[in-house]
Parts: C-alpha cells; sequence; structure tokens
C-alpha cells in the first residue's frame, strides 16, 4: 500500500516537474516586457485584438503544454481507476463494516 | 509527521469532518451522474476566483484604462491571454452544469420536503452566477459589451414605480458610463462573491444536513436502494471528473480564447449584431419578438412582468409543487419541460 502512494506520489512530481520545465517556460518564449503604462492598444483603434499569441514559436509550446496536460490527465486517471477498483471492492467485502462491529478490547 | 498531524488534530479537530465523510453515504441509481455536478460547479468556482484575482492584478476599471489594460493582459503578460481565456470559459463552464445541476434536481424533484431551503439557496446562487456574468460582460469595456449593457440596464425601466430608479442604481447614473463601470467592477469582485459566499455556506451545510436527495421512482419504492461510501469510493471518481473537465476547459480556453473589440465610444451608435451571453439570450429574443402593445399596456412591461413572475415561480417551486406524488406535481413537470424546450428554442432562434 505504502508502496503503491510512493509510487503514485513519485509519478506526480514527475509528471509535474515535466510540465513545469518543458510545457511553461516554452510557452514564455518572448521575455516578460517591462511593466509599461502606455494605455494604447497594440493594434489599430477601432480593429479587434486577437487572444491567442500569434508567433508560431509560441502557439507551438502552447500546443505542447496542452498535450502535457491530456498526458498528466491520462495518468492520473488510471491511476485514479485503480484507487476506485480497490476501494469498491473493499466495500463490496465489507471491510468497513466489519471494522465497526469488531469487539472492542477491554476497558472499552 | 505524527507529531505534526497531533498538533493540527488538537487544534482544528479534523477527525471529526473526516469520520462525517467516511459515514457518508451517496445513494446508486441511474440518476447518480447527477451527483458529481455540485461538485464541479465548486471547481469551476475555485478557478473563477484564482484566475479572477490574478486578472485584477493588472485591471483598472476607468473609461481609459478598461479596455487598454485587458488588451495589455492579453499581449504583454506571459499567458494572460490563456488566464483570461480560462476565466472566460470556466464561467460558461461553470454556468452550463449549474443549469445541468439545476434541472436535475427539478425533473427528480430532489427539491420536495424537507429540502426547499436547499432550492431556495440554490435558485439564489443562480441569480449571483449571472449576476457575475452580466457584470464580467461589461468589464472589457468594448463597443459590443456597452451596448449589451445598456440594453441590460434598461429592461427595468419598463416596470412602474420602481422600474427607473432600478436603471439608476444599476447605471449609477442616467446612463452607461465610467461610473456604471467601476460600480459593476465593484460588484463583481466584492459583493457577488461575498455573497456567493454566504449562500454558498448555507447550501452546503442544508445538503450535509439532509443528505442526498433519491430520486421520486426510489423513493417510492419504500426500501433503502444500494449506496456508496463518500470516502473513497464517491470522492475518487469525483476527482476523476474534475479531472476531464478541467483538460476540457483547457482546450477550449487554447483553442477558443476570446478576442476583445475596440474600445467603447459612449457617443458612438450601438453596433449591429449586440448579443447578450448564451444563458440571457431567450429573454433577449423574447423581448426582441414581444409586440409593442400588448392589451392595451406596454409591451416591454407585459413581458418584464412574465420574466420575473418565471422567476419567482422557479424561486418558489418546492412551495408550489408541494404533492409531487400527486396529479399536480405531474402537471408542474409537464409545464417545467415546455418551459425548457421554449428557452432552448428560443436562444437557437436567437442565434440564426
Amino acid at each position: 500500500m505504502n508502496g503503491r502512494r510512493r509510487m503514485i506520489a513519485a509519478a506526480g512530481i514527475f509528471l509535474l516537474g515535466s510540465l513545469i520545465v518543458s510545457g511553461v517556460p516554452e510557452a514564455r518564449v518572448q521575455e516578460t516586457p517591462p511593466a509599461s503604462v502606455k494605455p494604447a492598444a497594440a493594434t489599430a483603434p477601432g480593429q479587434e485584438t486577437p487572444a491567442a499569441p500569434r508567433p508560431a514559436r509560441e502557439r507551438m509550446a502552447v500546443y505542447v503544454l496542452l498535450a502535457w496536460v491530456w498526458l498528466s490527465i491520462a495518468v492520473l486517471f488510471g491511476l485514479l481507476r485503480l484507487r476506485v477498483r480497490e476501494a469498491d471492492r473493499v466495500f463490496r467485502m465489507g471491510f468497513d463494516r466489519a471494522a465497526e462491529k469488531a469487539p472492542k478490547g477491554p476497558g472499552y | 509527521m505524527n507529531v505534526l498531524r497531533a498538533w493540527i488534530e488538537e487544534r482544528l479537530g479534523l477527525r471529526a469532518v473526516a469520520l462525517f465523510l467516511e459515514k457518508k453515504e451517496v445513494p446508486r441509481h441511474k440518476h447518480t451522474f447527477l451527483y458529481y455536478t455540485g461538485s464541479s460547479i465548486l471547481l469551476f468556482l475555485a478557478i473563477q476566483t484564482v484566475t479572477g484575482v490574478l486578472l485584477a492584478f493588472y485591471y483598472q476599471p476607468t473609461l481609459a484604462g478598461a479596455n487598454a489594460s485587458i488588451v495589455r493582459i492579453m499581449t504583454e503578460m506571459p499567458l494572460g491571454w490563456l488566464v483570461r481565456s480560462v476565466h472566460s470559459w470556466s464561467a460558461t463552464f461553470m454556468i452550463a452544469i449549474v443549469f445541468v445541476h439545476l434541472l436535475g434536481i427539478a425533473f427528480t424533484k430532489a427539491y420536495r420536503k424537507p429540502r426547499e431551503a436547499t432550492w431556495v439557496t440554490g435558485i439564489l446562487l443562480l441569480g449571483a452566477s449571472l449576476a457575475f456574468g452580466f457584470t464580467g460582460y461589461l468589464l472589457p469595456w468594448d463597443e459590443l459589451s456597452l451596448a449589451a449593457t445598456k440594453v441590460g440596464t434598461d429592461l427595468p425601466k419598463a416596470l412602474p414605480v420602481v422600474g427607473a430608479w432600478l436603471t439608476l442604481v444599476m447605471r449609477a447614473g442616467e446612463d452607461v458610463t465610467g461610473d456604471t463601470l467601476s460600480r459593476f467592477f465593484i460588484f463583481h469582485v466584492s459583493v457577488l462573491p461575498l455573497a456567493v459566499l454566504a449562500f454558498l455556506a448555507v447550501h452546503l451545510f442544508l445538503v450535509q444536513r439532509h443528505g442526498m436527495s433519491v430520486p421520486l421512482e426510489e423513493e417510492r419504492k419504500g426500501v433503502k436502494g444500494p449506496v456508496l461510501p463518500f470516502w473513497p469510493n464517491f470522492a475518487f471518481r469525483e476527482a476523476g471528473v474534475w479531472l476531464v473537465l478541467l483538460g476540457l476547459l483547457m482546450t477550449i480556453a487554447v483553442l477558443a480564447a476570446p478576442g476583445i473589440g475596440p474600445q467603447a465610444d459612449l457617443m458612438a451608435p450601438a453596433p449591429e449584431g449586440i448579443k447578450p451571453e448564451w444563458y440571457f439570450l431567450f429573454m433577449f429574443q423574447m423581448l426582441k419578438l414581444f409586440p409593442a402593445r400588448v392589451l392595451g399596456l406596454n409591451g416591454e412591461l407585459v413581458a418584464v412582468l412574465i420574466m420575473m413572475a418565471g422567476m419567482a415561480a422557479l424561486l418558489l417551486l418546492p412551495f408550489i409543487d408541494n404533492r409531487p406524488f400527486e396529479r399536480k406535481g405531474k402537471v408542474i413537470t409537464a409545464l417545467a419541460w415546455t418551459g425548457l424546450a421554449y428557452a432552448i428554442g428560443m436562444s437557437i432562434w436567437s442565434l440564426l
């Protein structure tokens, strides 16, 4: 049980770590600009500002980030499924109810 | 670690909560999936709070700064566009799941005795969520948001006696101006979150107090059906649902990030194609189609009164449908289905 917990924790840390190391900095390929006070938009007046990042590299980095997110979700989902199966099996076997009904020791 | 755990336990007494969760049971039936909607709403509320705080660091609720600060968030802040997109899409997800949650409760008649107060607090939470959407729509301060807010705040004017005063209070003046923007911002980040916290605390307390309701047909059987322990069986399943929803949210936020229109001009005429958020579309379409005069009365007034009557009926539904097992209950269910079909039909019509 402890071994599995350790494995889940290690997998979680690995995924989170790799996500931070590879995804986020890549998405920030553009250096953070100094906080500017200019209120003007980057586009001409009267024009809509598109939302998604325009540089191809930054766009690619966002898709990499998205792929990492889904990969992490798939792994965590698999681990959760194992835990759910185990919990359901324990419940079906009635271990939890048996523990409640177990006779208590002297002094109780 | 054990020392720390004991220290925390001595001060907070969390064992009682853990014991409660271990004993808590979730009924198993064909509508069990509806139980996941409540916690999913909380998940999106948490995302809204986090992304909202991040946006508030840079947003300026002034005439000159509102639109420009959002453009700055989207173009200059690292991943600012994504934070804004997640905020916007999680609002959509949250309200969509709120509707599913509400409809699930309405059609399984889970509001019946003794859960009337749970329903009432739920409707108040729905109202607060819609108010979040309405106030948040103006904050980008672009042409569309200004025009839509003008239409939205103009509606109460049709009401006799209090109508003009309500519009004045909402707009902080005769017209939509910079004062309206400040007022909407304060409501969006301060008044509404406090209201939601208060309603949510009561709602969650009542949900725990009465336990999860079973559908009418299950209750009719008169025997206790199969259950699932909340911890860990149900909680892990819920976590799986959260993960999938998070993935969907991230995907849509990346692929369909919302842009922002040109800065609003108070003197400019209303642009073409004004549309409110999707959850107000049916009201918008209804107002558009309503004749100018109905039985000698102002058509807009009649439309507003019908909408208000609908909202009052929704709020008081558990008291109106007080005999859900009988014929009256069936008639109310049929009416609810008709209302739902009408709202969906009107929304689709508005989009065409």
